[in-house]
């Protein structure tokens, strides 16, 4: 299982606002793919996943606030669950 | 020239140590729990363990602010220094310094620090200390390649010379000031040739060979034992990450990354080369790995379960004590 979170990358580790899922729960991906945008208090980044496998659930709800850090989805492999 | 068993043993293991931490701590800044920042320096294992490995524990050391390696090397435990990372109480400065400030004075580590260049000043201090107080020890002061183009770099490189100072220059040289090639931004293209300029033996060598770094450091430090004053060492690295962790790193391509690390690997040529001399089997190179990895797992663990600083400690080393304000 991967966990897909949102990377504390500056110095200061303020929440980010999730814009945008571009994976829905269910939706099979593959490594690479773009599961989200978020926009930090300077710009907006792209979050992917690593692995392949089936997305789980949407653990923040678009326009919601995501401490740094967080795991926003998990990629699950075949016979895994949440 | 064939490795000694015992001494190649622990170097190797010294350089897993530092690789398995950078490669955790990175992992855990993402998430996250590292404040301030963090300087990974995967890939310049054997600059650090190369120079301490050559020295005697009570030198004294200035680095910089990617000094994990140094610290590492100069033997502070890992979990202290995984503590120190994470600002807890249990850290080298009581969590108040975090990835750039580790220091252990009374160990030789007169600390990291976040200002470009200010590491061989620092030493070249130590060094005048030694020198006035007739001890039998040298300074070490590590400097990046960015560092190599402020001038306080040069006036303590000066100021060694003259004096004649116990002091060993190491240019931790990764190649890349942040995003910047060393090549774009440095007048003349050699750095040991500008060292050379002020009068001292200046070397350019191979930071990725773990014994020509000791070699060359054990060296310089009979040289300035001797009397005979300090030395300038270029050591030709390569960091694998990124400046600082979570960078995008669009200045390089992947290919120069991959280069690096399948053929100049210093890890895997230095255990190759133990393996290939019958001084390390491949059973103990997996055993030593398996080992490395637990004792920073406990590391993490042991910074997770301490406390962070108490608030009512804040002013503590603030001032010397004059002004009241600290205990």
């Amino acid at each position: 299982m991967e966990e897909v979170f949102v990377p504390a990358v500056g110095m200061a580790m303020d929440n980010v606002v999730l814009l945008e899922w571009l994976k829905n729960p269910g939706d099979q991906v593959t490594a690479g793919d773009v599961i989200a945008i978020i926009e930090t208090d300077k710009t907006t980044m792209d979050l992917t996943c690593e692995t392949s496998g089936t997305l789980g659930a949407h653990r923040y709800a678009i326009n919601s606030e995501v401490p740094a850090g967080q795991t926003i989805a998990v990629v699950l492999a075949p016979g895994e669950s949440e | 020239m064939t490795t000694d068993s015992k001494w190649g043993k622990e170097t190797l293991r010294q350089m897993l140590l530092i690789r398995n931490f950078e490669e955790t701590a990175d992992k855990l800044t993402l998430r996250g729990k590292v404040p301030g920042g963090m300087h990974n320096s995967s890939g310049q294992e054997a600059v650090a363990v190369g120079v301490m490995s050559a020295l005697d524990p009570k030198d004294v050391i200035a680095t910089t602010h990617r000094s994990h390696h140094h610290t590492i090397a100069k033997g502070m435990p890992v979990n202290i220094v995984m503590a120190e990372l994470f600002t807890k109480a249990t850290g080298c400065s009581g969590g108040r310094g975090a990835s750039m400030h580790l220091a252990d004075v009374e160990n030789g580590h007169f600390g990291g620090n976040g200002i470009v260049g200010a590491g061989v000043g620092i030493a070249m201090g130590a060094a005048v200390g030694i020198k006035q107080m007739g001890h039998k020890k040298v300074a070490v002061g590590f400097v990046g390649d960015g560092g190599v183009n402020t001038g306080r770099t040069w006036e303590a490189v000066n100021m060694a010379v003259i004096y004649k100072l116990p002091l060993i220059i190491i240019v931790d040289n990764n190649q890349y000031a942040v995003e910047t090639f060393v090549e774009r931004v440095t007048g003349g293209n050699d750095i040991a040739k500008r060292g050379a300029g002020f009068g001292l033996p200046s070397f350019t060598i191979d930071g990725q060979d773990v014994e020509e770094v000791h070699k060359y450091t054990l060296e310089a430090r009979n040289r300035a034992l001797a009397g005979e004053g300090p030395t300038f060492i270029n050591a030709l690295t390569y960091r694998y990450y990124g400046h600082n962790v979570g960078e995008k790193g669009q200045y390089r391509t992947q290919e120069e990354i991959a280069d690096w690390r399948s053929h100049r690997d210093p890890i895997d040529r230095f255990s190759a080369k133990l393996i290939s001399e019958g001084a390390l089997t491949q059973a103990d190179y997996e055993a030593m790995i398996n080992s490395v990895a637990k004792e920073i797992e406990e590391a993490v663990d042991f910074a997770e379960k301490s406390p962070l600083p108490d608030v009512s400690t804040i002013l503590d080393g603030v001032d010397s004590g004059l002004l009241g304000a600290s205990k």
